[in-house]
């Protein structure tokens, strides 16, 4: 590896991994209270637990997790620069660590000041948020689809958090509307738009690049992103002006494109070109199934009103895409991104210093593949948890345990990056802060 | 005349890729052009690039690999 040309990565190393060292706090978090809680949170997908649990995971584990490799996905990939990187990381992050603390507080207390409060925190960083990388990447100079995508998912996040912001202030007893006819666009922007999109547009680079695979279909990274944000908007129609058959026309084309994406990850990693099975693969893979046992569980659902009328499908739907499909997603790409990043940061050093070692050895694959395992033990027994409520505590345990091995993996690069760094401290500084 | 670097990044993992293009930069001698094919713009090897005066130019090829060619300014 050269030693003669000097380094200059923005953003510096501490504006991600801020966000991907709090990431599996939340999920900690989650697995706790679902140990402590049991079956309450499994019920039923309108408990208070329910919500709460949910809002650990998407809006403590997966927002943590989205925003902070955006900050950094969005230079590497697209090559657009977010503007003071340290200093808008740190506000965004506090705003949205302190926001998301308070909403699940709220769900589990029921106090209708923490959601008005929830409502200012998580709203101020994500309007930051959308400000700063918004601006990069309409500046980004990347060609291609998966720019696309990412522009369409951060687009996703401003109906997200209009919506969200005005059901906070519902449950705060600050504005009189009518929660349940906002609630299913909110979730629709939020897991379809926001982070389906920016998973699709990131799969679009990343599988091809890391598991070396063949290109996705032209077809589907052409078409993915219109299509997703085309039946988002029939669904926003047909809620807000209260026509039912828009709303269905909406959810089956997003469980259409939706099933497509996950058949063609299935199908190109099949096709890959080194037969290696390393964590981040059997995690996709293992989302790929899920995402495509939703899909089926939504269609079978709309044929069968009873069926979603009951309330465990639902909390079992729930579990599947954003446990089984997100999480373990956000867990296979953390496997990447921090060795990654820590491998780029440490090429700037002195000349005869020592050498780094290999990015796939900073995180030791044995203990990568246990958080793997305890991850989809902990999805095994959960999803039948609303009918034996018994098994949601088993599974928590599981999940803490699973989240609490994540964070360890991820610290023992971050180890190595601070041992290499004191023993190597010569380096040009970074620039901005 | 010697012979022409070319490195074929298409199926290595990253960041074997930007390890094998900044390993040949260090002995490419003066006026020289070192080639590197990706199925990808790899912004950060751009960056180095530019911070260290090299230029480079971009042609994707029908079949969308990315054929950079690197050289001093």
């Amino acid at each position: 590896m050269s030693a003669s040309l000097s380094f200059d990565q923005a953003p510096p190393i501490s504006v991600p991994l801020r966000f991907f060292l709090t990431a599996p706090l939340f999920l900690i978090a989650a697995g706790l209270a679902l140990l402590f809680t049991g079956g309450d949170a499994l019920g039923s997908r309108w408990h208070p637990h329910t919500l709460g649990l949910t809002h650990l995971l998407v809006a403590g584990f997966m927002l943590q997790a989205m925003t902070g490799a955006l900050f950094q996905f969005v230079p590497v990939v697209t090559g657009g620069n977010v503007q003071r990187p340290k200093r808008m990381a740190g506000v965004i992050h506090s705003a949205l660590t302190l926001g998301a603390v308070l909403l699940v507080a709220g769900f589990f207390t029921m106090n209708p000041d923490l959601f008005v409060a929830a409502a200012f925190f998580l709203g101020t960083g994500l309007i930051l948020f959308l400000l700063v990388v918004g601006m990069a990447l309409v500046r980004a100079e990347a060609l291609g689809h998966t720019l696309h995508a990412l522009r369409g998912a951060v687009f996703s996040l401003l109906p997200t958090t209009a919506l969200g912001i005005a059901l906070a202030l519902a449950l705060g007893g600050r504005a009189a509307i009518d929660p349940s006819r906002l609630l299913e666009a909110h979730q629709a922007w939020g897991l379809a738009g926001w982070t389906l999109l920016l998973l699709a547009g990131v799969s679009w680079s990343v599988v091809p690049m890391f598991q070396i695979t063949p290109a996705y279909p032209r077809l589907l990274t052409r078409y993915f992103a219109p299509c997703l944000l085309g039946a988002l908007g029939l669904l926003s129609a047909g809620v807000l002006v209260g026509i039912p058959l828009l709303v269905v026309v909406g959810e089956m084309a997003l469980l259409a494109a939706a099933a497509a994406f996950a058949a063609s990850t299935l199908v190109v990693q099949a096709r890959r070109k080194r037969k290696t099975s390393d964590s981040t693969l059997l995690l996709f893979r293992g989302a790929m199934v899920c995402l495509l046992a939703f899909c089926a569980m939504g269609a079978l659902g709309a044929m069968l009103p009873s069926l979603a009328e009951m309330p465990g499908p639902p909390v079992v739907m729930g579990l599947l895409l954003i446990l089984g499909v997100f999480v373990s997603v956000i867990c296979g790409m953390l496997y990447k991104i921090v060795p990654f990043l820590v491998w780029l940061h440490l090429q700037d050093r002195p000349a005869e210093s020592e050498t780094p070692p290999h990015m796939n050895k900073m995180i030791p694959p044995l203990r990568s593949r246990w958080q793997m395992q305890l991850h989809f033990l902990s999805l095994a027994l959960l999803l039948p948890a609303p009918w034996f409520p018994l098994l949601a505590r088993a599974g928590g345990l599981c999940l803490a345990l699973s989240a609490g091995l994540l964070l360890w993996n991820l610290m023992a690069a971050l180890a190595i990056y601070r041992r290499f760094k004191s023993r190597n401290p010569a380096g040009a500084p970074h620039r901005e802060s | 005349m010697n012979q022409p670097r070319v490195i074929d990044g298409r199926e290595m993992e990253p960041p074997e890729p930007m390890e094998a293009t900044l390993e040949a930069l260090d002995t490419l001698p003066p006026g020289e052009e070192l080639t590197l094919l990706l199925n990808c713009q790899p912004h950060p090897l751009y960056q180095v690039l530019r911070r260290n005066g090299y230029t480079w130019t971009e042609a994707w090829d029908e079949a969308g690999t990315n054929v950079i060619r690197i050289r001093a300014a």
